[in-house]
């Protein structure tokens, strides 16, 4: 087990120009196979820490260790072989006649064999389920599937890091489900994942961390159950636990829930155990399992 | 060349001064001939530049690089073509392939030159007119004069849209980077940074179109074209320094032109 | 301030009447919209629901007449909005009843300041300058952008914008207010924002307001119908209550529900034996300490 961090942010200060600062003083470190995910309010600085870390920003002051590399001497496309960074906006990536062509270009420039190309497309494909669409129009794909095709793009190189930007935003339920699933069986795989996002059961269901940005600092860095059980603090980012957890929260005041649950399966459980308890006198419930970094 | 937001002489000036001054210099620069006048036309433009604006130079120099090589491409291009007999370099033998019959001609150069002079003193005249007037008061302008505004609105929005297009292109770019793209980051290979374009402008243009139809839709959808004319919250008007700016341009411009018969 | 616009048949306050209708796009073979039969009343909040591509963005385009007028295409069946059918009509004589505002803030903002954003429909109604400058203040109050007034609209974050384009089409007072997933940007806070302007709006000005969204708990709190699209086909409309409690046609339309409803049925399946199917926070809150409590059982 590997405890040196792939990803390591160190007080890391941005500034656009001028005296606004975006960044100040952030530091947090991502351990590989680690499931992160990057919340807070519109101009806390998500998007920010994340053009830092792709390097198509520097850092004003501070440093940003990739795999133990100080990311100012490497260049963007040094970076973009152990980071894959997915955007918000599909669309702006997508320009290849078809959707082999899309996924090849970023293997090319990285100077792979036309053999290893090939095998690596079929692949991806397989994964994002899109297998056998080589030949389509990426234009002329839905607007889940054009998604998925960018998501691809950036898996293909077998970056171990990827971070998404927003990915589901757009996308209706099924297409949120469908890319967050990728992005899970690619941690099963071992990958690390970091994801911005403003949908909270997301957040809830997939990340097993959660990095809370305010005001250009970092509010908060921990578990996603800890994370919610503040939601004082989090309002101030303009963030509000999802709404099962504030259910929990809600009922707790009179109830006996010892935990703060991030599902709808978890505390449709712990309701019934506690409701079995009162009604035939039993233990109650343990307190929050949920694993810290 | 976006909008400065700034307080200055001809910030103040009544957009349609500054339309039909632009397209009245426009007009003369084309029409004189002798390229020392326009290099004085394009010297006063440049003071008025730095030294009654003091607008920003850093795009005018940017512009001024990206136009160094199309004006080298102008001479020498005309240079071979234009009319003329007075070689200064070949004519290059009858029977060569391709090449055969083709010399530098004197008058090509200088013709060249003419034209060269010319992009020179537009590339500061038509910047530091946009750069001094908001969209919304060059639109309102034109259709003072008597554009209609549909038409008016069509040239703003597109003018709009330049930024938005800078700012698409640039993230456009940077997706392509972290997809491994250093070409343009690597010096000179100027052939395979055109290629790379390809990859930029596909996704660019095909969010251009979508956005334009997006746009006209909700153009309509906010009841423009409802109305022969439109009212507006904003009003210009014409004061005496607008008119003397005016005929004093207009006076300039004259005066060259004369010149310019004077001395053919 | 609402016009309304009764129906001889029936003596109800219908605005837009759908008959029939199905529609394809130009060019193209499919169609997107089937058979659509639909009334919405005056001052009534539907909400739109259905996966992307199943119509909800065609369907709303309709209610302006943008489509048939704009998109062209192959349009069957008849579509009332004001008792104007939207064939024989404009789109400009629907915009002044009707505002719209499109997902993407970017492709509807068009000039260069915040102020000249907002006057652009009134000025393109020829309303006079004083009424136009009242109705900004007015307009961006109620969005809550009243300090960005004299700004650009370039310096605005996303969100910002999805807020000024609302504001951009309340300058037009229109009695009738389509939004097509208006929030898609906006944190949390800023959604429950949008949501409470749009509230507002029908409260207060008596605005009828149509929106596709997929943010189940917010359609719970403030939609009084919601409108449910599969494939073209309107396969519900209905209140929300009855459409997040059944299971069946959110599965089939890929729809989710409030997680508080999710949680009951959950439960039920367990044999928790909760007989009302909460669809707000503090409903859940209720029952379920009735229910804990060993409450009532009643149906």
């Amino acid at each position: 087990m590997d405890d040196k961090p792939v990803l390591k942010i160190d007080d890391l200060c941005y500034s656009y120009g001028g005296s606004t600062m975006a960044l100040e003083h952030v530091s947090f470190e991502i351990r590989k196979n680690d499931f992160v995910a990057i919340i807070g309010q519109n101009g806390a600085g998500k998007s920010t820490i994340l053009k830092n870390i792709t390097g198509l920003l520097r850092p004003t002051e501070g440093h940003i260790y990739i795999n133990g590399r100080d990311s100012k001497e490497m260049s963007v496309a040094d970076i973009s072989k152990e980071i894959g960074f997915v955007l918000q906006n599909p669309d702006r990536q997508l320009f290849a006649d078809t959707v082999y062509e899309e996924l090849a270009y970023g293997l090319r420039n990285a100077g792979l064999q036309e053999e290893e190309i090939k095998s690596r497309i079929a692949k991806t494909l397989e994964m994002i389920g899109m297998t056998g669409q080589e030949e389509m129009f990426p234009p002329a794909l839905s607007k889940g599937d054009r998604a998925k095709v960018v998501i691809a793009s950036v898996i293909a190189m077998n970056p171990g890091i990827v971070i998404l930007d927003e990915p589901t935003s757009g996308q209706d339920f099924q297409g949120c489900y469908q890319i967050m699933n990728i992005a899970k069986e690619l941690h099963d795989q071992g990958h690390t994942i970091l994801f911005v996002t403003h949908h909270m059961p997301l957040v809830a269901e997939y990340a097993e961390r959660t990095i809370v940005m305010a005001k250009r600092h970092v509010m908060m860095d921990a578990g996603a159950c800890e994370v919610f059980s503040h939601p004082e603090e989090l309002e101030k980012t303009n963030i509000r636990p999802p709404q099962i957890t504030q259910l929990g929260q809600m009922l707790a005041k009179t109830m006996p829930l010892t935990r703060t649950t991030l599902r709808v399966e978890e505390l449709g459980d712990d309701l019934m155990q506690l409701y079995q308890t009162k009604h035939s006198g039993n233990n109650g419930v343990s307190g929050c399992e949920h694993t810290l970094i | 060349m976006n909008y400065v937001d700034k307080d200055s002489f001809m910030h103040r000036l009544d957009p349609r001064v500054k339309v039909i001054v632009l397209v009245f210099f426009t007009v003369i620069v084309f029409l004189i001939t002798r390229p020392v006048l326009i290099v004085i036309m394009f010297l006063s433009f440049l003071s008025v530049w730095t030294i009654v604006e003091r607008l920003p130079s850093a795009g005018l120099i940017k512009t001024a690089k990206f136009v160094a090589g199309l004006m080298g491409f102008i001479i020498l291009l005309q240079a071979i073509f234009y009319t003329g007999n007075t070689y200064i370099l070949g004519p290059v033998p009858k029977d060569v392939w391709l090449i055969g019959g083709m010399g530098i001609k004197w008058e090509g150069i200088a013709f060249g030159l003419l034209l060269a002079v010319r992009l020179m003193a537009l590339i500061v005249l038509m910047p530091m007119v946009l750069m001094t007037t908001p969209i919304h008061l060059f639109s309102l302008g034109l259709i003072r004069m008597g554009l209609p505004y549909k038409i008016a609105y069509m040239t703003t929005t597109s003018m709009n849209l330049v930024p938005t297009f800078e700012s698409e292109l640039g993230v456009i770019m940077d997706a392509q980077k972290m997809r491994g793209m250093t070409i343009f980051e690597e010096k000179g290979k100027r052939f395979r940074k055109m290629k790379a374009w390809v990859v930029l402008v596909v996704p660019l243009v095909i969010g251009a179109m979508r956005r334009a139809q997006m746009m006209g839709m909700a153009m309509d959808a906010r009841a423009f074209g409802a109305f022969k004319t439109r009212t507006c919250i904003d009003s210009i008007r014409m004061r005496w320094s607008d008119w003397l700016t005016l005929i004093l341009c207009l006076a300039y411009g004259a005066a060259l032109v004369v010149l310019n018969w004077i001395l053919r | 301030m609402a016009e309304i616009t009764t129906k001889e048949e029936n003596g109800e306050n219908t605005v837009v009447r759908l008959e029939h209708v199905s529609y394809r796009y130009p060019r193209t073979k499919n169609y997107v919209l089937h058979d659509v039969c639909i009334d919405i009343h005056q001052g009534e909040f539907i909400a739109v629901m259905g996966e992307n591509g199943a119509g909800k963005t065609t369907f709303l385009s309709c209610l302006n007449s943008i489509i048939p007028n704009y998109y062209l295409g192959h349009m069957q069946g008849n579509v009332k909005v004001y008792g104007m059918d939207t064939k024989e009509h404009v789109v400009s004589e629907f915009s002044r009843k009707v505002g719209m505002v499109l997902e993407d803030p970017e492709s509807q903002l068009f000039t260069t300041y915040v102020r000249n954003e907002v006057a652009f429909s009134a000025e393109n109604m020829q309303v006079e300058p004083d009424e136009i400058r009242s109705r900004i203040d007015w307009a961006l109050s109620i969005v809550g952008l009243t300090s960005y007034k004299d700004r650009e609209t370039t310096a605005l974050s996303g969100g910002q914008k999805q807020r000024l384009a609302i504001a951009a089409n309340l300058a037009m007072k229109p009695d009738m207010l389509v939004l097509d997933e208006p929030t898609s940007q906006l944190d949390p806070i800023g959604t429950r924002e949008v949501f409470d302007v749009i509230r507002r709006l029908r409260n207060e000005e008596k605005m009828t307001v149509v929106i596709a969204t997929h943010k189940s708990e917010e359609i719970a709190e403030f939609a009084d119908k919601v409108l449910v699209f599969s494939k073209g086909h309107v396969v519900a409309f209905d209140e929300p209550r009855k459409i997040f409690q059944d299971e069946e046609l959110m599965k089939l339309c890929h729809i989710r529900p409030p997680q508080v409803s999710a949680l009951v049925n959950y439960m039920n399946m367990k044999n928790a034996e909760i007989h009302r199917l909460p669809i707000l926070l503090k409903e859940a809150g209720g029952e379920i300490e009735e229910w804990y409590s060993g409450g009532r059982k009643d149906g």
